[in-house]
């Protein structure tokens, strides 16, 4: 009890340090506007007004929730991979190039087009962290390079192979409609890759906390040298995880693209790989956590859809919160301040008594 | 294949060279004095785009270049001075910092364009000035030096004066010594006296002047307008580009000539219907392979 106390108080001044963050840039911004009020109520409860935009949360919430679950992987056993956003990248092209090329019928045509975009996917991450385990490559500039590497890659096969040649731009032809996932609310294009969402972070949080290979991986990420006095196979599970992590990160590509795309059409980075390490950071590599916190991100983006529709401010102001808010949640002069240390572990102690 | 060796005699592809590589060199160097204080710069993308909307609206608004410049250094060193009080001060991640930075500029750029001039994707409405071309007396009338030499951007010959000097910063002044102290190892820097935060926060700043530059450079040099993400990546280029340098900075600027000579030859292909993509792959794949490489050596070295 007191446990959940303690780490309640810790998600108090996350909650609290959001809000302060949201609220500096925002006030004023909205007192340069002509009503200010109605800019921070379009903001701020705009995204809850109508069902639709609280569909169009979940339906921003999916994809960044499985690339930060692939994060939480990746940095848990860790390493500071970035290929995540190459993955994601891989993983859409991927999907629609095995739903298109391939063309499984029926309803195993979806899930083998995701399995297909996971596995092409994870190529992403698998070997910036090969580089890093077998030739001390530091994994963070490799990735982060790799990434970019990947999105020629993608679009030289997008030109030459895929490409669509009746269209006027560079896209894929038409994804089979055997191979495109559910619609589950209508209005928005919520679909059932959400569901795979919700039920991977699930599984992925069980899997870090009840599992002895779960445990194991964290014992390597936090203390490598007492995993090595343990007997623990550091390079096996270190691998393990970033070959499980670039799966996840294909999978949350191929997800994206079957689940709103009717043709693949990404010809730079689509940025979600980099949303899912903000997720990983503000759920505290937590994959329940990762729910809630993806949620969060999803509901500041439709905040930000609706002002850009309805006031004179660029929707481009979610950026700038996102930033922000990614910065002070890392800040140690906050989270790891020897009063809120110390105020957890009074509370902790009290239960030991 | 007639047609590509004409490309290569051609005397203006040595000056598209030089064009493509000036923004790389700058942020090039700029990238390469942050890591060897030990704060890799991963900012330098949004740092360059900042420093070309600096540019083209404050020699919008002033009507003069210099000023638009001068300006674009100076936000850029005060974006690198938030850096490192963000990194330092607050105590947050650098990465997740870097990336941060990143995504607020890009945001941010867009943002105050919007407020600007109304429009979200380019400045056309403003009237900005352009940085000058320069002529050198005398050397320009030499028939065949000539032309190679002279007539290139100015902040062509700027970048290129600034190898050498972050050179000497570096390995032959007391600050460059201190700077590397606390990239190799910051604690026994510390102890030796050094204040780490303090020469951090400087690398971080000159790192920031650098990126201004670089950007500058792209929308005063390279174009005379400014549009959303027009960095279209050269940030990441110029960490690869400090990769491939192996920490030095004449590395940097082969690195950057390098990468340069890729790109004039991956605009010749397309012309010659050979994939732009391929060669667009080589400033992110030749980092990979040169890291790779350079860091298992040097562990082997070490195990024997």
């Amino acid at each position: 009890m007191r446990s959940i106390l303690a780490s309640l108080v810790q998600l108090a001044t996350t909650v609290l340090v959001i809000a302060a963050v949201i609220l500096v840039i925002l006030v004023p911004l909205s007192l340069a506007q002509p009503d200010p009020g109605a800019v921070l109520f379009a903001f701020l409860l705009g995204p809850f007004d109508s069902v639709r935009h609280i569909g169009n949360i979940a339906e921003a919430a999916t994809p960044i929730a499985l690339t930060g679950l692939a994060s939480t992987v990746i940095f848990r056993a860790g390493m500071f991979n970035l290929g995540t956003e190459g993955g994601f990248f891989l993983g859409g092209l991927g999907a629609a190039a095995f739903a298109i090329m391939v063309g499984v019928q029926g309803p195993l045509a979806a899930p083998l087009a995701i399995l297909a975009g996971a596995c092409i996917g994870s190529v992403a991450c698998v070997v910036p962290g090969y580089l890093r385990v077998r030739h001390g490559a530091p994994e963070m500039v490799t990735s982060l390079v790799f990434n970019f590497a990947l999105l020629f890659a993608g679009l030289l096969f997008l030109s030459y192979v895929l490409r669509d040649p009746t269209a006027g731009a560079l896209t894929s032809p038409k994804i089979p409609a055997d191979a495109r996932l559910d619609r589950l609310l209508q209005g928005t294009r919520l679909n059932s890759g959400a569901i795979i969402a919700v039920l991977a972070c699930i599984l992925g949080g069980v899997w870090l906390f009840a599992t002895r290979s779960g445990l194991n991986t964290r014992i390597v990420g936090s203390s490598p040298g007492f995993a090595a006095h343990l007997g623990l196979p550091i390079t096996r599970i270190t691998m393990a995880t970033q070959v499980v992590g670039g799966l996840i990160a294909g999978m949350a590509g191929a997800v994206e693209v079957l689940g709103l795309y009717t043709r693949f059409t990404w010809v730079s980075l689509p940025g979600l790989g980099w949303t899912g390490i903000i997720v990983a950071i503000l759920a505290r590599e937590n994959p329940f956590l990762i729910i809630p916190a993806a949620l969060f991100l999803g509901y500041l983006q439709v905040g930000g859809d609706i002002l850009g529709r309805s006031m004179d401010i660029p929707s481009e102001i979610v950026g700038i919160l996102t930033a922000a808010i990614m910065v002070a949640v890392t800040a140690k002069i906050i989270f790891e301040n020897p009063r809120l240390l110390r105020a957890i572990r009074s509370i902790k102690q009290q239960e030991a008594k | 294949m007639d047609a590509f060796f004409a490309t290569i005699a051609d005397p203006a592809l040595f000056a598209t060279v030089l064009r493509v590589m000036t923004p790389l060199l700058l942020a090039g160097l700029g990238v390469l004095i942050s890591d060897r204080a030990g704060v890799l710069n991963i900012g330098m993308e949004g740092m360059m785009l900042v420093g070309a909307l600096t540019g083209v609206l404050v020699s919008a608004y002033t009507g003069n270049a210099w000023l638009g410049f001068l300006a674009a250094l100076i936000l850029c060193g005060f974006v690198g001075w938030i850096m490192a009080l963000v990194v330092n001060g607050l105590g947050a991640h650098l990465i997740i910092t870097g990336i941060a930075l990143n995504m607020a500029a890009a945001a941010g750029t867009t943002l105050v364009l919007f407020f600007a001039t109304g429009d979200k994707g380019m400045s056309g409405a403003l009237k900005s000035e352009v940085l000058p071309s320069v002529r050198i007396p005398f050397i320009a009338d030499i028939p065949v030096l000539g032309p190679l030499v002279s007539g290139h951007h100015i902040l062509t010959y700027l970048a290129l004066l600034s190898v050498p000097l972050v050179s000497i910063l570096l390995l032959r002044t007391p600050f460059g010594l201190r700077l590397r102290a606390v990239g190799m190892d910051p604690k026994s820097a510390a102890s030796a006296g050094i204040r780490v935060k303090r020469v951090q926060a400087a690398a971080l700043v000159l790192s920031g002047v650098f990126g201004g530059a670089a950007g500058a450079y792209l929308s005063m040099g390279y174009v005379s307008w400014f549009a959303s993400n027009m960095t279209a990546g050269r940030g990441f280029i110029a960490i690869a580009v400090e990769v491939m340098g192996i920490g030095s900075a004449w590395g940097a600027l082969a690195a950057s000539l390098i990468l340069a000579v890729a790109e004039t030859a991956a605009i010749t292909m397309q012309s010659l219907g050979l994939p732009h993509e391929l060669m667009q792959m080589i400033p992110y794949v030749v980092p990979i392979v040169v890291l790779t490489v350079y860091v298992s050596r040097r562990r082997a070295r070490q195990l024997v």
